[in-house]
């Protein structure tokens, strides 16, 4: 395994590392086989703890581009693995330093950063990919920095864009079908992680079981969560593998919800490996099926 | 072999702190209160929670550094005062007890600040991969400092260690050398913490010196073993995380298996000499 990774890394003409799944899953239908791609958090992990290993040094040493959201959600494992690997390339203001979080309208920004309020990013809600009409804004962004760093394989990362938005167009056009049937159905998720979601496809997402992002959940806090969603009768709470079950599927036998497993990053849900699409596929699947069946009863 | 200027502050590291943490080993395992690194640790975890309850900035201001030491102080002169001569309660029971509340303390207090779990494990959970030169450096004068402590005073320290009733016979003021000695130690782990991470810290402490306990009854012999195993442990931990490619190790967890199969070879040595 490791060693065809090497095998393609040495024939590819951009070695790019991602802090996270999706950038790499981007980069990957961008830049095919010209480009090696990396991802460091595994996509089963939270994205706001990652367990610095040898091999992410290495390969950030080796990088041509570095891609991180930009949005602080890397902010408490990156800046030290960068100071470790002594790479100018991808150090933050090279070219190669890629925030995928620019040019994106992000929400929570708060007014004036102060931590008491449970402003865990203080540039906004880092989970902007969420939502496929952001993913289309980032993909952009990196053939651009593709064809900056390796401009002679220009016309090829601008090939596989164009690939990737007709691709795109398409399933944003199923998926939003597939939605409609439930505008204005509130939600409940465990962090705020699908707000770009649910403001794309019409859902509301204004109920969580942390009660501050980052927070595990109180009993008081749970208690006015079960007390919303009976009385909204919100129908399914979202939780991702690496959040807990337990409190989700406590707060849902309490109230009549469905927990539905979603996932922000290629690989979180089984069958959605390296693919951006198909991970949105699996994720509006499950919650369009989901709410279809809590319609039912 | 340019790569190796990538490991060159976690080699050094390895190779220069772990000194001070093997030779305070020694007392706490002679002392049998093996989990107090670990409670002074969270204590001073605490202290810092404090500090940013109160609106201190994580990395930007000497106030979590001046809590974190203030609660370690706090917490040696607990540990020097529950010190009893033949007690009913062993003192490893208030340790543990201590630890359980200032981890919960430390959840309480942060459930008001909105970077909860994720300052406390920043806190707790140091990876010696990503050390930086200027830690490496200030923590070693830190230690320097501390171990010359130690080095002049060598004498009452041992004794009180390992000779309560001669030191108790000669007048020693025990609650004062047991609050210096906890005092010097907390400050050593909770600087090592953040270098290294829970789980590092407590097996530089202790397997070191059992170790040598099963080797050896001096403790200038202990010590000697203790500094083998240790850097034996640290290198080859590192080395095997850094080029058993195929096997993509994080560094921690492979030293602190290291240890524990140096722990082992040690064992089996004991039982062949006999």
């Amino acid at each position: 395994m490791t060693s065809m990774l090497f095998a393609a890394a040495v024939l590819a003409n951009l070695k790019v590392v991602a802090t996270t799944g999706e950038y790499g899953a981007l980069a990957s239908a961008i830049g095919g086989p010209r480009i090696a791609v990396t991802v460091l958090a595994k996509p089963t992990e939270d994205p706001h703890f990652v367990d610095a290993k040898p091999s992410h040094l290495v390969t950030l040493n080796k990088a041509d581009v570095l891609i991180q959201g930009g949005a602080e959600l890397e902010q408490g494992w990156l800046p030290p693995l960068l100071e470790g690997a002594r790479n100018a390339k991808i150090l933050p203001g090279s070219p190669g330093h890629v925030k995928a979080g620019e040019g994106v309208t992000l929400i929570d920004v708060p007014a004036a950063l102060d931590r008491s309020q449970g402003d865990l990013h203080g540039a906004g809600n880092p989970h902007f990919m969420m939502d496929p009409g952001n993913a289309r804004i980032v993909a952009r962004h990196l053939a651009e920095v593709f064809c900056a760093a390796d401009a002679g394989s220009c016309a090829d990362y601008r090939t596989g864009l164009a690939a990737f938005e007709q691709a795109l167009d398409g399933r944003l056009a199923a998926w939003t079908a597939r939605l409609a049937p439930f505008r204005g159905t509130p939600i409940t998720t465990y962090h705020p992680t699908w707000k770009y979601f649910a403001a794309r496809f019409g859902l509301v997402s204004d109920v969580f079981l942390e009660p501050k992002p980052g927070i595990p959940p109180s009993p008081p806090h749970l208690a006015e969560v079960i007390t919303a969603m009976t009385s909204r009768r919100i129908p399914i709470v979202l939780v991702e593998p690496f959040q807990s079950r337990k409190t989700a599927e406590a707060v849902a036998s309490r109230t009549g919800a469905t927990v539905v497993s979603v996932g922000q990053f290629p690989g979180s849900l089984p069958g959605t490996e390296g693919d951006y699409l198909k991970l949105m596929d699996a994720n509006v699947e499950a919650i369009a099926s989901a709410l279809e069946k809590a319609k039912g009863r | 072999m340019e790569l190796f200027t990538l490991w060159l502050w976690p080699l050094i590291a390895l190779l220069v702190l772990p000194g001070l943490l093997v030779y305070f080993g020694l007392h706490v395992v002679e002392r049998g209160v093996i989990f107090v690194d670990l409670a002074l640790a969270q204590i001073a975890a605490l202290g810092v929670c404090v500090a940013l309850a109160m609106g201190a900035e994580a990395h930007h201001s000497l106030l979590p550094y001046a809590m974190a030491v203030s609660f370690t102080l706090i917490g040696a002169a607990l540990f020097a005062w529950t010190r009893f001569r033949h007690a009913r309660v062993p003192q490893e029971a208030i340790i543990g007890i201590v630890y359980v509340v200032a981890a919960a303390a430390a959840t309480l207090v942060l459930s008001h600040t909105a970077e909860g779990d994720e300052a406390l494990k920043n806190l707790l959970v140091g990876n010696v991969l990503l050390v930086t030169k200027g830690e490496v450096l200030r923590t070693a004068a830190l230690f320097a400092a501390i171990g010359l402590v130690h080095l002049l005073l060598r004498r009452r320290f041992l004794l009180v260690t390992f000779d309560e009733d001669a030191a108790r016979a000669q007048g020693v003021r025990l609650r004062l050398w047991d609050f210096l000695f906890y005092a010097t130690f907390g400050i050593t782990v909770t600087s090592f913490v953040q270098i290294t991470g829970v789980y590092l810290v407590f097996s530089y402490l202790i397997v070191p010196a059992v170790c040598g306990a099963l080797l050896t009854a001096g403790v200038q012999a202990r010590l000697a073993i203790g500094w083998a195993v240790a850097l034996v442990a640290g290198v080859s931990g590192l080395l095997i995380s850094v080029y058993g490619t195929s096997l993509d190790l994080p560094t921690g967890p492979t030293i602190v298996c290291c240890f524990g199969f140096l722990l082992a070879i040690s064992g089996v040595v004991v039982k062949l000499r006999r």
